[in-house]
């Protein structure tokens, strides 16, 4: 290792990519010049197999024992080469890259200047790589189960493909029943399925997993540990329930002195629900729970003589004494499948939404419309005597979506297929009906999208290009402004209901993701992933993957598609049973190191901490890394006053000789 | 003289007190207007202890930096509370360093002075040079009272004290287990007046300015040494490999060095001018410290050493940040 350094330094043409402004020829030349390189080579495409072949020979004849190579981003390539030096029997680590294509050939014109800069960049890295050290890549190994947090499609789809492959699941849910939104709507386009058809079996099958295990209405607390390793505490919330004693009949509901009065989430508000309920007919688990917000019992310790659903319930099951549960246990990889909220209407108040009993969202539609909804999907507005049918039925689309006044920059992407679907089912149960949709385009760009798009069309749904600006009642009736902007001309249209395209956005409470995770959010706020198309089910964060709508507005084949893919994603690392981890990591010389804890704020994964180490019979605080969570990112480094904090390959002493080779000494 | 007597009953009351190791404070000089720092081991010591507008040193400086000798073997070390003297500047010292987690607070025993400002001893000496004998001072309604060889004289408060003490923001200590005296009316503003007459200069004029200062600095490393926010066990400038700053002494190593530990006090400079009191040849050091406290107070809106419980400043993120300073 102490031996002397033999570096071979290989100069990249990349077609002409490089070669075009960088006179590869002379900097070969020069580049033989500098101390310690034995031999200096370029070639068209260093990345190929002869390029390699190239640097392989190279080490074994000469004895080479560091490794530059001038080519594009160390991000490109690095890997590529590491593996080079490793087939050459040389430790990956020897090796570094100097970026002489973005930092250089991409961003000049000049030949003459360009030459010059990548001269300096060359000889930088030949400065550098004479201090670099080997290191050795540690591997962990990764508990053989995964958590999904999230019980929607996204997380029944992942769930099932892991446990099916022999993983234990941990599904956590927040509500009581799986199934989420899909389980609110009522037919899926563009093939009309019903979406509850093809949901339950899913939902019954992920119950009835022996790998998995459901924790629903329960919520994650704490997530500890890293990729391989992590420790998960989950709280079950009280039930009042005894799961295992709730045969599901329903009894209890029925007897509830608030019966049909709380306002049912699932129903979207359009239908009631008691306090003690079961969220939907086909809700999995089928046991019912104590809401404890409008429970009479629960708020005011007070319910008639004796709360109804203890006499009614046959089983005995009603238990108010039920309290919160925490379960804990050790998984290897996360999904995180928390989906969507939709846009909240009442934040466009020119759409009258808060105001008009018949302004409805999508959603609403869906539950209004399904027949297993409230009205048993009859499509009626009004209460008792005052029911009516509605005749004019008008839809609004991009409702908070491509909108920068609500700050949804973004295409929900389901909202143009999903206002047709319900035009079609208005269509399909009120023949008579005059169905309107307004709309700004109509992006119809999956598999078989168009073609119900057409389908509607002729089904005798109107399509008006304009963007209403004003909804209000006039006579009764409620009066859309909008200007048709392919006639140009302002039109007053009088309706019966109105149907907002609403968007999809982040779930308001995805605050408490992140901060559980620390994840990240894209523009959108939705979360992110490690890169918009190599990477899109991954996150920064190592065995944490995204699934579903949470990542970002998705249909139901693109969520499924991106289940499974997370599912593959995490079974990679399950069934390989091992985890490489980072070996440019940072570490700390303890002896210097003031225990300020400045890198253990500024660490983004939890990867330092302070302990306390005898210093000569004094307890003092110093910072440790952990070396598995450590990503190697270098802001601990840069944050460290006393420069105790070094990260390997970008120690101090490795960068100082290369800053100082810029500035001209070597 | 003045009347320590309430000082030092109650540093004898503190020392004697079976949780405190000893007590930091200042007495007087060996001549003329100097004090000196004043470790009280012993109730007797007590009897020397002063505070008046002298007392210009910060004893924080010698909480974080206190040597830890080894242990014997057997015995167990000494966690008793260091007792100590602060005025206000210098309680913030002690605060950053708690935030800092340099000390701990059941390690430290706080005795806080109100102070009304301390006096500028440049200024003094260019009125008496060479002063041998002892000399006393105090505050007396609003002015410097001093007892000089020659008789009393009074001074205006704003002709005597330390620029610092001009802006000070800070004058009743912002940390105390116990306060002596009665709190002293803040005065100081945020404006930060001079730095802004100095930013209006050109380029080229600021360079000038602190190319001829940075070509004076002599690389002693007082202003370093007696900062009480420089308490690293092994500071950056000492380091010998791999060496950031050369030890040689000219005007580009000079630069590298002044800058450094300009920027090593971002966000935690507690502006208790200590650097360029010590400074033998003078370099306004303030200038650069209070340039980078009035971006922390512009940008972040943030004053470090004043609440034991905040967060570092450059560790932390908040989304309103002001920001103006990214491209």
């Amino acid at each position: 290792m102490s031996s002397k350094p033999k570096i071979g330094v290989y100069i990249c043409h990349c077609g002409i990519n490089i070669a075009k402004t960088v006179d590869v020829e002379e900097l070969t030349k020069y580049a033989v010049k500098l101390p310690n390189v034995r031999v200096a080579s370029d070639y068209s495409y260093m990345c190929s197999e002869p390029g390699q072949l190239m640097i392989r020979e190279d080490i074994r004849k000469n004895g080479l024992n560091r490794v530059v190579v001038a080519s594009c981003s160390p991000r490109m390539h690095e890997l590529t080469f590491r593996k080079a030096l490793v087939e050459a029997g040389l430790n990956p680590y020897y090796l570094e890259i100097a970026n002489i294509r973005e930092h250089c050939s991409w961003v000049h014109k000049d030949k003459q200047e360009a030459t010059a800069k990548a001269k300096k960049l060359l000889q930088a890295a030949v400065a550098k790589v004479r201090f670099l050290e080997p290191l050795q890549e540690k591997e962990v190994d990764v508990g053989a189960a995964a958590l999904v947090i999230g019980g929607g499609i996204a997380g029944i789809q992942a769930s099932l493909d892991i446990a099916n492959a022999g993983f234990k699941i941990y599904l956590v849910e927040k509500t009581p029943s799986i199934g989420g939104r899909m389980s609110q709507l009522d037919k899926t386009f563009p093939t009309l399925d019903c979406s509850a058809c093809i949901l339950t079996p899913k939902m019954v099958d992920a119950a009835s997993h022996p790998n998995i295990t459901l924790l629903t209405y329960s919520q994650v607390e704490s997530i500890t540990g890293y990729v391989g390793n992590f420790q998960v505490k989950v709280r079950k919330k009280a039930r009042y329930v005894d799961f295992n004693k709730c045969t599901g009949c329903g009894l209890c509901a029925e007897e509830c002195l608030l019966a049909d009065r709380v306002k049912s989430e699932f129903n979207m508000g359009i239908g009631n629900r008691s306090a003690i309920y079961l969220p939907f007919p086909q809700a999995v688990p089928a046991k019912y729970s104590i809401d404890p917000h409008s429970c009479l019992f629960l708020t005011r310790g007070k319910c008639g003589k004796a709360p109804k659903c203890v006499e009614a319930c046959p089983a005995g099951a009603v238990d108010f004494e039920q309290k919160d549960e925490i379960v804990e246990f050790k998984t290897g990889t996360v999904i995180v499948a928390t989906g969507f909220d939709v846009f909240d209407a009442a934040r466009k108040p020119e759409y009258g939404y808060s105001d008009y009993d018949n302004v409805l969202t999508g959603l609403e539609m869906e539950r209004l419309i399904s027949s297993s909804g409230p009205t048993g999907g009859k499509l009626v507005l009004g209460k008792g005597d005052g029911e009516y049918v509605p005749k004019e039925i008008a839809f609004i689309k991009c409702v908070g979506s491509r909108d920068k006044s609500t700050g949804n920059e973004y295409c929900s992407r389901v909202c143009c297929m999903y206002t047709a679907k319900l035009a079609h089912l208005v269509k399909d149960k009120l023949p008579e009906a005059n169905v309107r949709i307004y709309y700004m385009d109509v992006r119809a760009f999956g598999k078989g999208f168009e073609e119900f798009y057409d389908r509607v069309r002729r089904e005798g749904v109107r399509y008006i290009r304009g963007n209403p600006s004003e909804i209000f009642k006039r006579n009764g009736k409620l009066v859309i402004m909008v200007e048709d902007t392919l006639t140009g001309k302002p039109l007053e249209d009088e309706v019966d209901m109105v149907v907002l395209g609403v968007g999809l956005e982040p779930r308001r409470d995805a605050r408490e993701v992140i901060d559980l995770l620390r994840l990240s959010q894209s523009s959108d706020r939705f979360f992110l992933e490690a890169h918009p198309k190599l990477a899109p089910v991954d996150t920064a964060i190592e065995g944490v993957y995204l699934a579903g709508c949470a990542q970002g507005p998705k249909d139901i084949p693109d969520t499924v598609a991106q289940a499974k893919g997370a599912a593959s994603s995490a079974l990679v690392l399950l069934s390989s049973g091992k985890v490489k981890v980072q070996a440019q990591i940072s570490w700390v010389n303890e002896p210097n190191c003031r225990g300020c804890g400045y890198c253990v704020e500024i660490c983004p994964y939890t990867a330092i901490e302070l302990v306390l180490v005898n210093l000569m019979g004094h307890q003092v605080n110093v910072a440790r890394v952990n070396g598995v969570l450590c990503k190697g990112c270098g802001a601990c480094v840069a944050g460290c006053l006393s420069g105790s904090v070094q990260q390997k390959s970008f120690m101090d002493s490795q960068i100082l000789p290369q800053i100082a080779a810029l500035g001209g000494k070597l | 003289m003045p009347d320590f007597d309430k000082l030092r009953a109650l540093a004898k009351e503190t020392i004697s007190r079976d949780d405190i190791k000893y007590l930091i404070g200042w007495r007087q000089g060996t001549y003329g207007y100097r004090t000196s720092p004043h470790f009280v081991r012993i109730p007797e010591d007590a009897d020397q202890l002063i505070f008046s507008p002298l007392c210009s040193s910060n004893l924080a400086t010698y909480l974080a930096l206190a040597e830890k000798r080894p242990v014997p073997r057997g015995s167990q070390p000494d966690t008793r509370k260091v007792a100590i003297l602060v005025k206000g500047c210098d309680s913030r010292a002690v605060v950053q360093q708690l935030v800092e987690q340099g000390i701990k607070r059941e390690a430290v025993y706080v005795i806080g002075c109100p102070c009304e400002g301390v006096v500028d001893l440049r200024k003094l000496e260019e009125k008496y040079p060479h002063t041998l004998d002892r000399v006393g001072a105090r505050w007396e309604n609003g002015n410097v009272s001093l007892d000089l060889p020659s008789g009393n004289a009074v001074f205006p408060r704003e002709e005597i004290v330390a620029g610092k003490c001009l802006t000070c923001r800070y004058p009743n200590p912002v940390i105390a287990d116990v306060t002596l005296g009665e709190n002293v009316e803040v005065s100081g503003s945020t404006a930060f007046e001079d730095i802004n007459r100095f930013e209006v200069k050109s380029a080229q004029e600021r360079w000038t300015f602190w190319r001829d200062k940075f070509n004076s600095c002599i690389r002693c490393y007082a202003c370093r040494n007696v900062c009480p926010m420089c308490y690293c066990a092994e500071c950056i400038l000492d380091k010998q490999n791999p060496a950031w700053i050369q030890r040689s002494v000219n005007i580009s190593e000079n630069t590298a060095f002044q800058l450094a530990r300009a920027f090593h006090l971002a966000g935690r400079c507690i502006e208790c001018g200590e650097c360029e009191r010590v400074c033998p040849v003078e370099i306004p050091l303030s200038y650069l410290n209070r340039k980078l406290v009035k971006e922390v107070t512009e940008q972040f809106a943030f004053t470090p050493g004043v609440d034991p419980e905040a967060k570092p400043l450059l560790v932390g993120y908040r989304p309103n940040d002001k920001g103006d300073f990214i491209l």
